[in-house]
């Protein structure tokens, strides 16, 4: 790819000998969403935590170019500049939002933990930001100041989406993101996900094993199965016209 | 050796107590909490015959930089007569035989707890603090190495989102005593144990000011001309405690820091050498220039 | 015509379908060669089953060819082989180039009718004024009522939802436009509104290559009518000339 922004090469990852990724290889340009998919304990979540830094690859590497050009590995970094990296450059929405937010404050709190790490000092704009992150993610601001722990799962979700982009990230990392929360309520957040995936032209990738949700979020996919990928594709040809033996039982499965 | 002739031995104590490599020690730590200000240093606390909390960290600072010409005050919560200060005065001058002192403007040295003196001090003065808790990040974490990585790396975002949250329940931040200073722009630091009254005092001053926490074994200092910015939002202006009205029963000055009589509606001034000053020489009596001087040294924030 | 470089050649395509898990293998398309050149509205039909919609699938690459080639000549000249591009590569083609409507009326859920439009011609490069507002002109041509600019598509009648994704198709109006029977789901009359706008269409120079089964469709917009059968194209000439000799009812 000529114009990538986000590129994974040779990634893999064993506790002792136990495989949970391998020789993983992809690249997703600017602005666009790679989707990968696979049933639990194909190895995508691995692959996910690798490339945030929150696991530490046993091999491969993981590159990360802005706008100018310059080049990162973000496994060379070391935990502090990778903790520099996450306040700005790289977001993580987890599955569980109690992991990227911290219950026991405010909703408008965890959203100024992001915006004063990176250097804001100013309380009205910690106030304004917030509400309007919040606003934007249909949380009630009534509740702005009210402790996340109160907070439903998806409004936890929602609250979590308004962190993770408050300070405009040009890489997204969605781990699963409506795993878990009932049909009604996931609807909502993927399609609040999918507004800022378009408007933002943040770089993302999305693991899910709902064939539907990356269809909804990514116009590329890959397929992993036992720690490897087994096929990349388009999408929809993916999902119309699967190749690899896995790849058919997984889109079969889910399409019943 | 005959058992007398032992005790013979152990008799003639030390120069302020502390045997000398222990006073090096002591002095090596805190030439390095002054060469990186506002850093915390660890150290070997002794025990000392003053219990923990109590001022041990503070003591062993005093006798560690305390020589035979130096001159004496100690304060508790401003009072040279609180019981704390007196014992702790008692084992030092017993133990150097140095000079002491209730007027600040005569001590060389202070140790105190919990308050900074009314009385601007001068370059030639040091101020010795007793710390209960040096950690000023305490409230938001325990786990000591996330600490040490936070200070480390300069990541006070923790501590930021406190004050948000204080600020968003309460309307101001609540804090008041130990409040949090930004130290030469790097380090985070306790003001723990003075009030709120007395943190501007830290900012550009000539005084070098001393921290030491026996219990937690740590010193940590504020050079002088150094600066030490109370931790606030830039639109949130850092208050001191005010009483609209009060003004001490016994001297009539109103801008000191006033402590309530229990039981009667009515203050007194928390410095008690400066009370007693005042009251000896009336304040219309005092240059106006040094009541302008008085004046912006509280409000330097 | 005849000297210019063909819009779409395909050559010696080949399709064969394998399910593994039951170790089915079925040949769709065998050996097809075809060329669809500018000016041309050209209809494949042939039997149900025959390796229509497979065709029209693999050139919109949402099906792999096993074998073969389909090189399309770019807006700039280049000549690219579809069944060779990265998938990156493929997604630029499809936004710039080519449009896709298919029987299937489906579209993205909970996305409003003018969204869906202003979506394809965001994709296709227009930033979002324009985008929108080359939409609302886009939806009016294909006579969608204003009112139903907010509306989800899975709301409306086959016709409008069809119009809609016509509209999608050709908002950045494509070198070619690919309609997989897109009035078959249809009754007459949302079935003629949908027809007089792919008149509209072709008649603005946008290649068209499509699949109908009712012959006077065909017969109506055909430039050249092409005829598959089991895979293989059996007849390729004028609407006619093929109709008579292959037409089924």
């Amino acid at each position: 790819m000529r114009d990538w922004a986000l590129r994974v090469e040779n990634l893999s990852k064993w506790y002792g000998s136990v495989v949970a990724c391998e020789d993983v290889s992809l690249e997703v340009g600017p602005g666009e969403a790679l989707g990968i998919i696979g049933e639990s304990g194909s190895g995508k979540s691995t692959v996910l935590r690798c490339v945030a830094g929150d696991v530490v690859a046993s091999s491969g590497s993981v590159q990360v170019r802005d706008g100018a050009g310059a080049v990162c590995d973000l496994l060379e970094l070391t935990p502090s500049q990778r903790r520099h990296l996450r306040v700005s450059a790289l977001s993580i929405l987890y599955q569980d939002p109690s992991e990227g937010l911290d219950l026991n404050i405010t909703a408008g709190g965890n959203i100024a933990e992001r915006l004063t790490a990176a250097g804001c000092r100013n309380f009205a704009a910690l106030r304004s930001r917030a509400r309007e992150l919040l606003g934007r993610m249909d949380v009630d601001l009534g509740r702005m100041d009210d402790p996340v722990y109160s907070f439903s799962g998806g409004m936890r979700q929602r609250v979590q989406l308004a962190k993770a982009v408050a300070n405009n990230p040009s890489v997204l990392l969605l781990d699963e993101p409506t795993t878990g929360l009932d049909a009604s309520v996931a609807a909502g957040v993927l399609d609040l996900i999918r507004g800022v995936l378009e408007e933002s032209r943040v770089t993302a990738l999305v693991v899910s094993h709902d064939v539907s949700v990356v269809s909804i979020l990514a116009r590329r996919v890959i397929v992993m199965h036992q720690g490897r990928v087994v096929e990349t594709g388009l999408t929809d040809q993916l999902l119309e016209d699967p190749q690899h033996p896995y790849s058919q039982q997984l889109v079969a499965a889910s399409r019943g | 050796m005959s058992v007398e002739e032992l005790a013979e031995a152990g008799a003639t104590e030390q120069f302020a107590f502390l045997d000398e490599s222990s006073k090096r020690e002591i002095r090596r730590a805190l030439l390095t909490a002054v060469a990186v200000p506002g850093y915390q240093v660890p150290f070997a606390s002794r025990e000392m015959p003053v219990a923990r909390g109590w001022g041990s960290g503070g003591l062993q600072i005093t006798l560690a930089i305390i020589g035979a010409k130096d001159v004496l005050k100690v304060i508790d919560q401003g009072d040279d007569g609180g019981v704390n200060a007196v014992n702790l005065r008692r084992l030092i001058v017993s133990t150097t035989g140095v000079s002491w002192t209730t007027d600040v403007r005569d001590a060389t040295i202070v140790q105190t707890r919990h308050r900074v003196p009314e009385e601007p001090m001068r370059a030639d003065q040091i101020l010795v603090l007793q710390v209960p808790v040096p950690e000023p990040l305490r409230g938001v974490e325990r786990d000591m190495r996330e600490l040490a990585r936070m200070h480390a790396e300069a990541d006070y975002s923790r501590m930021w989102v406190s004050l948000y949250e204080d600020l968003v329940r309460n309307g101001v931040i609540t804090q008041t005593t130990g409040y949090p200073v930004l130290v030469n722009g790097r380090y985070v630091l306790a003001t723990t144990p003075v009030p709120r009254w007395d943190v501007p005092h830290f900012d550009g001053s000539e005084v070098l000011f001393l921290f030491g926490a026996g219990r937690e074994k740590r010193v940590y200092a504020i050079p002088p001309h150094t600066r030490a910015e109370p931790l606030t939002f830039e639109d949130v202006e850092f208050q001191v405690e005010r009483t609209e009205g009060a003004a001490c029963a016994l001297c009539g000055a109103p801008e000191a820091y006033l402590i309530e009589v229990p039981g009667r509606q009515a203050w007194v001034c928390s410095d008690t050498d400066w009370c007693e000053r005042n009251r000896a020489a009336p304040r219309a009596a005092r240059s106006e220039a040094e009541l302008t001087e008085t004046a912006r040294s509280q409000n330097r924030a | 015509m005849p000297d210019q470089e063909p819009l779409l050649s395909v050559r010696g395509l080949r399709k064969e379908y394998v399910v593994h898990a039951i170790g089915r293998r079925v040949l769709a398309l065998d050996d097809v060669d075809l060329e669809v050149s500018s000016g041309e509205h050209v209809v494949l039909i042939g039997p149900s089953g025959a390796g229509k919609s497979t065709l029209l699938r693999c050139v919109w690459r949402s099906c792999l060819p096993s074998s073969g080639e389909m090189l399309l000549c770019r807006a700039d000249g280049q000549v690219v082989d579809l069944a060779r591009l990265s998938d990156q590569e493929m997604s630029e083609v499809r936004d710039e180039d080519l449009g896709y409507v298919s029987q299937f009326l489906r579209s993205e859920p909970r996305r409003s009718v003018l969204d869906v439009v202003a979506k394809a011609a965001r994709r296709g490069g227009m930033d979002g004024t324009e985008a929108v507002e080359a939409s609302k002109t886009a939806l009016s041509a294909a006579r969608v009522a204003e009112s139903l600019w907010d509306t989800y598509p899975v709301l409306l009648s086959g016709g409008e939802q069809q119009r809609v994704n016509l509209a999608a198709g050709t908002i950045r109006p494509p070198r070619l436009l690919l309609l997989d029977e897109p009035v078959s789901a249809l009754d007459a009359c949302n079935s003629e509104a949908v027809l007089s706008l792919v008149e509209g269409i072709a008649a603005t120079g946008t290649v068209v290559f499509s699949i109908f089964h009712d012959m006077g469709v065909v017969r109506r917009l055909a430039t050249r009518v092409v005829c598959i059968e089991e895979g293989r194209i059996v007849a390729d000439g004028p609407p006619a000339d093929v109709i008579a000799r292959r037409g089924a009812a």
